[in-house]
């Protein structure tokens, strides 16, 4: 700790940290039960005391390239105890979501996804880039990649909007969405770095790669078996939707792994029979997705302990809204609705393009984010 | 002659709470020239006071205290003492108020020399609640030593038992009398004081500090009562596990304070008490170490804050920023290890202790039970005294958290308040 330190106070810094859920920050006191309550905060330098404190003076610099806002996993047991009602874990949920703006670019892209009065505009896009892009490619192509006359007896969604079109678009947003976190993970990894030395958090000063990647290896077994969401007291029962959502994403991006082998390799096409175990596969992690996410939102209506802001149901709507799309699209096709499902199919396809496209600016970035941090905390031995 | 330099042509002050505040504004009126009944719900005066060891910042016993102002009482004739009496009624307005008093029976009558006799009969041992239940009494009682009435009680528990009828046989005075039934009467007043004073807050609703799960956790008024030389242990600062003398006492300040879960507001005494009841751990035991671990430590005034500065130059005095939110007691040795993140270093730290004080809050008794009068209570059950209204008021810690010197000053403040609404009458 330096004996004398300058406070300059970023006064928007803490309007936008207000705004992003940390209303209740200038309650707080530092009493500092929440290190205490907080079950999974460390014992050297734990949080969120200081984050509490540096938040409502504004110190962005100690907070934005913070680890600890990242080792929060917002259970709500800081929440439950804090004598002041400064809520704590939603505090720091505002951070973090502060950090993903931040640690985004371009700029004004991840600023977007954070605000309200943005959300049509930004749900709008992608419906544009499909029409524009299919046109564009039907005329210099010569070719019925966006074909709204598929016709046929079978419904194929592929005949509607042809996995072409599909990959020439969401090939690029992928990998977009790819450079953007690697962007932001360079910054981020060396800016929690500067600031561990800062704090005294760590003893090692350089980041060795090996040993890096040995802790990511030692660190994913925990975030796959969730142990910290059960070390939590309170909303322990989050850890059981989470759980299936995280592993219907992890699912739904094999299935789609193999569609695209199979597609380019085998040159099979899809639809793929109900009895074929990759369909099982997809609609069980179809149907674990709808139901997380359905758990999800009404675990948070029901919640008055917890501040549940734009970025919370942006992202529930966005995974609830990709579930629902998807099963019915499925549905419909089965059923012989054929202009309805191809309509959903669209809309499904929207839904997925905001998945890749708006991650590395939203509230589910912390799938990265949180990754790095609880492997930077593995890897810096800190106890 | 006009009527306002003429003295009061009549009305008297009902005065609700025999401790310090009651006493207090009883006194104040009655030497003025006021009639003065006191009522107080218990067996005998002195309230919380009475259950002090020592007062802050002077350190001398309370008992002293409350000495001269008993036998101010006994030299009045103004004032009528009513024990063992509660309130169950009060109608009317400003200057005429009809106050229904219930009296319940203390089976004791004024015959009584203190003998002791009656205590000796009676074979039960019922718990006793001016220790904080620490301790168990016969059911033919002394509250205390100086208790004013200064005559012994019988605790309903035992009446219609053996140990009644045998404290009745072993009365060579004919002070007992079985056949005590409770009285209720009505009191004519003009001005009522409500000096309901204030209870413990409930230590065991605060489940992350482990009062009641774990033996050697106490509270501040439990240690008073522990350093009391007429305490459960006469003075002598045990662990309550197996009254072994601590080698480390913690005191856990804003225990269900300044917590919108419990008390939302400041105790206002709690600081002062915790550096007080240092000082009876460092006096019996030179070698004991302490460590306070607080919020903000409120020492208000330079008395108070000349105390805190004589006390934090000893060096077994160990000051903590930081507030106490996990308990934990190991089965073996049975000491607690408090955890709480020192704000200043901002580490998180443990300390094993042999005993913690939970410096616990005062709560409004008005908190728990409503007085059966036309009141305004804030959310936390403070009365508020509507000065606009008048003809009653609270008093001390009915009306906000205070010291004994505070309690004092609003006591003579309400006592003049009170006379101000007779006199207007």
């Amino acid at each position: 700790m330096s004996d004398s330190y300058f406070v300059d106070p970023d006064v928007g810094f803490i309007k936008e940290v207000s705004q992003l859920g940390g209303q209740d920050l200038k309650k707080c006191f530092q009493c500092a039960t929440c290190s205490v309550a907080c079950p999974i905060s460390p014992d050297t330098k734990p949080f969120p005391r200081k984050e509490m404190i540096a938040a409502s003076w504004g110190l962005k610099d100690r907070l934005v390239g913070s680890a600890d806002i990242w080792l929060c996993h917002n259970c709500g047991d800081c929440t439950a105890l804090c004598p002041r009602g400064a809520k704590p874990g939603d505090v720091l949920g505002a951070l973090r979501a502060y950090a993903i703006s931040e640690y985004g670019a371009p700029k004004i892209l991840a600023k977007s996804v954070n605000d309200p009065k943005k959300l049509v505009p930004l749900a709008l896009l992608p419906a544009v880039l499909f029409l524009v892009v299919g046109f564009l490619c039907n005329i210099l192509f010569g070719v019925q990649w966006l074909n709204f006359r598929p016709g046929g007896d079978t419904i194929v969604h592929a005949n509607f909007f042809s996995t072409w079109l599909v990959d020439i678009i969401f090939i690029p947003t992928f990998f977009f969405a790819v450079v953007v976190f690697a962007l932001g993970l360079k910054r981020f990894v060396a800016d929690i770095h500067a600031n561990a030395l800062l704090e005294g958090k760590t003893t090692k000063e350089k980041i060795d790669p090996v040993g890096f990647v040995q802790a990511l290896v030692r660190t994913v077994p925990t975030i796959l078996q969730h142990k910290k969401f059960t070390e939590c007291g309170e909303n322990k029962e989050r850890a059981t939707p989470h759980m299936m959502v995280l592993f219907s994403f992890i699912a739904l991006f094999i299935v789609t792994n193999i569609f695209f082998v199979s597609l380019y390799i085998f040159g099979q096409h899809g639809p793929y029979s109900q009895l074929n175990p990759v369909k099982w596969l997809a609609n069980v992690g179809g149907i674990a997705l709808i139901i997380g996410s359905g758990m999800m939102i009404i675990q948070r209506l029901s919640n008055k302990e917890q501040v549940s802001s734009y970025k919370d149901w942006w992202l529930l709507g966005l995974v609830f809204g990709l579930g629902v799309t998807g099963m019915l699209a499925q549905l419909t096709r089965l059923g012989g609705l054929a202009g309805v499902s191809y309509f959903i199919y669209f809309v499904h396809l929207m839904f997925v393009w905001y998945l890749f496209a708006y991650t590395p600016f939203s509230k589910l970035a912390h799938l990265v984010y949180r990754t790095v941090a609880m492997t930077y905390l593995e890897w810096s031995g800190r106890k | 002659m006009t009527s306002e330099t003429k003295a009061p042509a009549g009305g008297s002050i009902v005065v609700v709470g025999g401790g310090i505040s009651g006493l207090t504004t009883a006194i104040e009126a009655a030497e003025v020239g006021y009639e003065v009944y006191l009522l107080e719900k218990n067996s005998y005066l002195g309230g919380r006071v009475a259950q002090l060891n020592q007062y802050f910042p002077k350190l001398c016993p309370p008992t002293c205290g409350l000495e001269i102002n008993f036998r101010r009482i006994k030299d009045n004739p103004r004032i009528k003492v009513l024990t063992l009496a509660e309130v169950e009624k009060v109608e009317g307005t400003p200057g005429n108020y009809t106050v229904s008093v219930r009296i319940n029976p203390r089976f004791v009558n004024e015959k009584c020399t203190c003998c002791g006799a009656c205590a000796e009969a009676c074979g039960t041992e019922l718990s006793d609640d001016y220790n904080f239940g620490m301790n168990t009494r016969k059911g033919a009682y002394l509250p205390f030593e100086m208790a004013f009435p200064a005559r012994f009680v019988l605790s309903p528990q035992i009446i219609g038992t053996d140990d009644a009828r045998k404290a009745k046989e072993a009365c060579k005075y004919d002070a007992i009398d079985l056949e005590m039934k409770p009285k209720t009467f009505d009191l004519q007043a003009g001005a009522i004081v409500w000096a309901t004073g204030w209870e413990p807050y409930d230590a065991k609703k605060i489940d992350n500090l482990g009062f009641g799960q774990y033996d050697n956790i106490i509270t501040n008024m439990m240690m008073e009562r522990l350093a009391a030389p007429n305490g459960p242990t006469k003075g002598k600062i045990v662990r309550p596990s197996d009254d072994a003398e601590p080698k480390s006492v913690a005191f856990v300040q804003c225990a269900g304070s300044r917590d919108e879960n419990h008390l939302p507001y400041c105790s206002y005494i709690c600081c002062m008490a915790s550096l007080k009841q240092a000082t009876y751990v460092r006096e019996r035991y030179p070698d004991a170490e302490i460590h306070i671990f607080y919020i903000d430590l409120r020492a208000p005034g330079q008395r108070y804050e000349k105390f805190y500065k004589t006390i934090k130059e000893d060096a077994k005095v160990h000051f903590i920023k930081g507030k106490v939110a996990e308990v934990m007691e190991d089965p073996a040795s049975k000491a607690v290890t408090v955890v709480a993140e020192n704000a200043v270093t901002g580490e998180k730290m443990r300390q094993t202790v042999d005993l913690v004080v939970l410096a616990t809050g005062m709560q409004p008794t008005a908190a728990n039970a409503k007085l059966p009068a036309d009141l305004k209570y804030n959310a936390d059950g403070f009365i508020i005294n509507d000065f606009e209204q008048g003809g009653m008021f609270a008093a001390g810690c009915a009306n906000k958290p205070a010291d004994v010197v505070s309690s004092n000053q609003n006591a003579t403040g309400m006592a003049l308040k009170a006379i101000q609404t007779l006199a207007r009458k």
